[in-house]
């Protein structure tokens, strides 16, 4: 790993230097009191002073929405297409280590076995370039989850602020070194002293919760940690890990799209069946579900937790759940496997 | 596409398939006979009984539904449906010569080899039969290798019974067993099968659990009672296989919809042992 420093001047100019045909520069921007990713101009004031954007990142390797086919309906019937690649080289400056974090986590689950095209496009055309830390909020929990205020993970350049004011600059993987290359007039050999990092506190121990939860499918804590929630699914669009997703059909009279659209396992009809039949009938069953997937069922699967600790669930649920205060609730108060342990029968 | 794609290209692609015959089995349910448009992805296409698709029609979406015809007939695939919702209810216009397009196949599959030599009983429910279906024909296909085969079919009331003629030929063979039940109330006056829930009935058969595998496919209600009276009779939950219809939207282990416990349906699934199914959390 190389490192470099370059100045607050200097690093005010990355979107003008990197400024080139097909190419998009995405940063985190000030818009009233919301700050979010957006594409960036050589006269756009990049923000880096918030704690976290307002959503993640995921949704440049994840859109929202997308076609995942198009098709026309022609005299000879249906013609198929795949749908042009929306998103070209794209550069991110200023995602925090927890929002790259995410991506390595996503790639394991859009590349097991059946490899997602559109979403490998988008991780392959896209150079990460993330802050550190220096502050954190309560609701930050990335050193629970095996994060920290400086996690390269999934990042190609970290940058950290320095006391002058500019920022040290660790070049992290072949990308990152080829960025690096074009922007060697802009970055110095000798950075300056970095910042001390952001001291977050560590909420629960993952691996105690992992276990608690493999014995605790059944535990009466879900429904009183449940109680409140409102099934809106809010923590599941912030979340940058969160990648379940639904598909539909939009069409007209001359042809139309199969696309792809977010979905959330905190919908009542996210799993019921057509006979009617609802394997998650209850909110309980739900909000264990989104916890149980992120903490036991992917680390099972993906030897990775599905939860960076970014905070944005916390920041955002309209009623207050702190699910980093669940998990703690989880690994503590969770009662040891009964020998009458329903899951022993069926 | 389809498949594993370990060159690349769009995995929700589907093929596009002819409809080449249309029947209905029962009030609302109706089965496709489809054929690839394309000769090439016809020769190269291949499954085995328990895998599903996913079939579509264009501008209203896709459904999954198992393969309903075996492996061991070639050059086309069946899929029998319920009008249901806004995918089935398009199926449902579909006309003879039409296309609609199908990916898959996808998911495991029933271990029809390691079953051998060995006494087969198959139980299914209503609308569960076509899942079914296709490991049936498959094994009766092939039907020298195996012991005795006992089929066992309740539906709510005769006219719910699916694939009627296919039922009678059963019936009609010496070498398969075939038990057929309807729901208390669901019977005709003409109706010589028996009635009664379908646990009920099985249990009354007296089925032997002696070198024997039980297939179960249902509504879940139906499984909760099917199990322990095969359990009684003496099969081993390593004998006992059943088929997951959990919703579906990908089938490549990505959507998320039918994640229990750490497998992904679509992918581990849908096809299970009962003592997998044992370790997997109450929740499908």
């Amino acid at each position: 790993m190389q490192t470099r420093g370059i100045s607050k001047k200097n690093f005010d100019r990355l979107p003008e230097v990197l400024a080139r045909a097909g190419r998009t520069v995405i940063a985190p921007v000030r818009n009233g009191e919301v700050v979010a990713f957006a594409a960036v101009g050589p006269d756009t004031a990049i923000c880096l002073d918030e704690i976290n954007t307002r959503l993640s990142l995921k949704e440049f390797f994840f859109p929202r929405t997308e076609p995942l086919l198009t098709f026309r309906r022609t005299e000879n019937g249906i013609e198929m297409s795949d749908p042009a690649p929306t998103q070209g080289e794209t550069i991110v400056i200023g995602a925090r280590g927890c929002d790259a974090a995410a991506l390595p986590a996503l790639d394991a689950l859009f590349n097991w076995d059946f490899r997602d095209e559109a979403y490998n496009r988008r991780r392959e055309n896209t150079t990460v370039i993330s802050i550190a830390c220096n502050d954190c909020d309560a609701c930050c929990f990335c050193t629970s989850v095996g994060g920290s205020p400086h996690n390269t993970a999934g990042s190609d350049i970290m940058l950290s602020e320095t006391r002058d004011g500019g920022y040290l600059v660790e070049i992290l993987t072949q990308k990152g070194e080829a960025l690096a290359d074009e922007l060697a007039d802009l970055l110095s050999e000798a950075p300056g002293e970095a910042l001390p990092y952001a001291e977050v506190p560590v909420k629960f121990d993952a691996q105690k919760v992992r276990r608690a939860l493999e014995e605790n499918f059944d535990s009466p804590l879900w429904a009183e940690l449940a109680r409140t929630c409102l099934s809106c699914g809010c923590c599941t669009y912030v979340c940058p890990n969160c990648h379940c997703f639904d598909m539909q059909d939009e069409a007209g009279k001359s042809g139309g799209a199969r696309i792809r659209m977010w979905d959330s396992c905190q919908f009542p009809l996210f799993t019921k069946h057509t006979s009617g039949h609802n394997p998650r009938p209850t909110q309980a069953s739900r909000w264990r579900q989104r916890i149980q997937h992120k903490f036991n069922y992917y680390p099972q699967k993906f030897d990775c937790v599905s939860c960076v600790g970014c905070g944005r669930c916390i920041r955002l649920c309209p009623v207050g759940i702190d699910i980093s205060e669940h998990l703690a609730r989880i690994e503590n108060e969770a009662p040891e496997r009964p020998a009458d342990h329903p899951n022993d029968n069926y | 596409m389809n498949a594993k794609n370990e060159s690349g290209g769009n995995i929700y692609r589907p093929y596009m398939m002819r409809v080449v015959d249309i029947r209905d089995e029962a009030p609302g349910v109706r089965t496709l006979r489809l054929e690839f448009l394309d000769e090439a992805q016809a020769a190269a296409f291949r499954f085995e009984a328990g895998q599903f698709g996913l079939y579509s029609i264009f501008g209203e979406g896709e459904c999954a539904f198992c393969i309903a015809s075996p492996p061991t007939r070639r050059g086309y695939i069946e899929c029998t449906f319920r009008e249901a919702g806004r995918v089935t209810r398009a199926l449902m216009r579909v006309e003879i010569g039409e296309t609609i397009g199908f990916r898959g196949p996808y998911g495991n599959v029933f271990p029809v080899d390691e079953w051998r030599g060995r006494n087969l009983l198959f139980v299914a429910g209503g609308i569960a039969l076509p899942p079914m279906r296709c490991v049936i024909w498959n094994c009766l296909d092939r039907r020298e290798e195996f012991g005795d085969v006992t089929i066992v079919y309740g539906a709510r009331t005769v006219d719910d019974l699916v694939y009627k003629h296919e039922l009678k030929e059963w019936a009609e063979r010496p070498d398969v067993n075939l038990i057929t039940t309807v729901d208390p109330g669901g019977e005709t006056p003409d109706w010589r099968g028996k009635v009664g829930f379908v646990p009920t009935v099985l249990d009354q058969a007296g089925v032997s659990p002696d070198n024997a595998v039980a297939v179960v496919c249902g509504p879940p209600i139906m499984i909760k009672f099917t199990i322990p009276v095969l359990e009684k009779a003496g099969f081993a939950p390593q004998n006992i296989y059943t088929t997951l219809e959990n919703r579906m939207k990908c089938g490549l282990g990505k959507c998320g919809r039918c994640n229990v416990g750490a497998v992904y349906v679509c992918k581990e699934g849908p096809v299970f042992r009962l003592d997998e199914l044992r370790a997997l959390p109450d929740e499908y």
